[in-house]
């Protein structure tokens, strides 16, 4: 991915993920979010704010925010409920984008570039 | 938790690796996929291929690894974590070939069944498939769950070509994941994608009365279904399963949290996070367990997670590939 493409991809995850009306009705149906007995953290609505911090550089890379965005099981949950309350975001495929922008950084015998 | 970031570095690196250098998650290179259709006979070639993608063959060397890494992650010290990978890189490979564990003949046996059954099925409404063999490509499925997406397109146009030059112009598929890269991911990477992909439970569906005169014995058991998350909210494949089963004399009895609300096996992050796999997979298995000590199935990632509740909870799982072959 070059720079314009990262850039677009940034922009365009931090447009969808504004979308967002903070419900919170998709974090009650997340099986990992269920599972660690509700840490946010570990919900779809936590991975998307997790995203947008680490996209405008509050937040900066470390072991809990990876833990949290790669634990996503991409299972689509959370799309299903989110399209039930009339916002229809596609919440699992923005957290899987998100996991394509930290690759950047992620793989190995890549020029690393942060978040 | 604690050094999630290098272990995912080294998960993600080992896997693009692997995929590149031979096109198998694993990086085997050795053709571990073909022996189930010992005795079967299926054609070389033809226009309408079945597609495994390998899925159901890999199962016993997904166990084998995943063990592996989590019965070694509790001993390792800060410092270690790179030697403990290192050991899980020298073990993918044609060497996990030589590691036997155990219940991986199990594991074996009843992936052949699962496509044995398919097979027959298949014959059963006069519909007879290719099988490509030792060119058999893996699909790259889990290059795009792990959002590898820029060593996506190279693995795409690769199965692509290899299915073109089969002269490939429809695939049936035996699982959820495979089925929805070929049909709703490679399209984005394939100018005039020309190939038709369909599950099989969609085309037994639409046979379901050739179907039910081929059968030999009902089955005339109850099962609680497990749906599968991509079959349901991603293929839109629900009630095809629940038509073919009443083909089979199978009652199926539905659990909390079913077709398009269906639960999360737990399956997909099993490659890092182990004890969040089992916490998901144990609340599913009491939802079910709950109705029925039978389950059923329809992909081989939500078999491998919960038949581990076998033995603990007396339950028996199935994969619909299994009632198919023993009905037929």
């Amino acid at each position: 991915m070059d720079i314009k493409e990262s850039q677009a991809l940034r922009s365009t995850l931090l447009q969808e993920i504004g979308k967002c009306r903070a419900c919170r009705f998709c974090i009650d149906v997340c099986p990992s979010y269920q599972a660690t007995e509700w840490v946010e953290n570990m919900s779809p609505y936590g991975r998307l704010q997790i995203l947008k911090y680490l996209i405008n550089g509050t937040l900066d890379e470390d072991d809990p925010l990876i833990y949290s965005l790669y634990s996503c099981l991409q299972c689509g949950r959370c799309d299903r409920l989110c399209k039930a309350k009339g916002q229809n975001l596609e919440v699992s495929n923005l957290i899987r984008l998100g996991k394509y922008l930290l690759s950047q950084g992620l793989v190995k015998g890549k020029k690393s570039e942060k978040v | 938790m604690k050094r999630s970031k290098k272990f995912i570095s080294e998960v993600l690196s080992t896997l693009k690796d692997n995929i590149q250098r031979t096109g198998d998650p694993f990086g085997i290179k050795s053709v571990y996929w073909t022996g189930w259709t010992k005795g079967l006979n299926l054609p070389r070639s033809g226009e309408t291929i079945l597609l495994t993608a390998r899925m159901y063959q890999m199962l016993p060397y997904i166990i084998q690894i995943t063990g592996l890494v989590a019965s070694a992650r509790p001993f390792i010290s800060r410092s270690g974590l790179a030697t403990i990978v290192n050991v899980g890189n020298r073990i993918m490979g044609d060497k996990i070939i030589k590691v036997k564990s155990l219940g991986s003949k199990n594991i074996r046996s009843k992936g052949k069944k699962v496509l044995t059954g398919i097979v027959n099925a298949l014959s059963a409404i006069g519909q007879r498939p290719a099988y490509l063999y030792e060119d058999e490509p893996y699909s790259g499925v889990l290059l795009y769950d792990l959002g590898l997406d820029e060593y996506i397109e190279d693995h795409i146009k690769k199965v692509y070509s290899l299915l073109k030059s089969h002269n490939v112009k429809k695939v049936i598929g035996v699982d959820p994941h495979t089925v929805f890269m070929l049909k709703e991911i490679y399209p984005k990477y394939i100018k005039n994608y020309d190939i038709e992909v369909k599950h099989y439970l969609e085309i037994l569906s639409e046979n379901k009365d050739a179907l039910r005169k081929a059968c030999k014995k009902s089955l005339d058991k109850e099962f609680v279904i497990h749906d599968s998350c991509y079959m349901t909210r991603e293929l839109g494949i629900i009630e095809q399963v629940r038509r073919i089963s009443a083909s089979l004399g199978i009652t199926i009895l539905e659990p909390e949290n079913t077709k398009l609300d269906t639960a999360c096996c737990g399956g997909p992050i099993e490659y890092a996070f182990r004890d969040l796999t089992e916490k998901v997979s144990e609340t599913r298995i009491q939802e079910l367990v709950g109705v029925s000590k039978n389950i059923l199935v329809e992909c081989p990632i939500c078999l491998i997670n919960l038949r581990k509740y076998e033995k603990k909870m007396g339950i028996k799982v199935w994969d619909i590939g299994e009632l198919l072959f023993g009905a037929l």
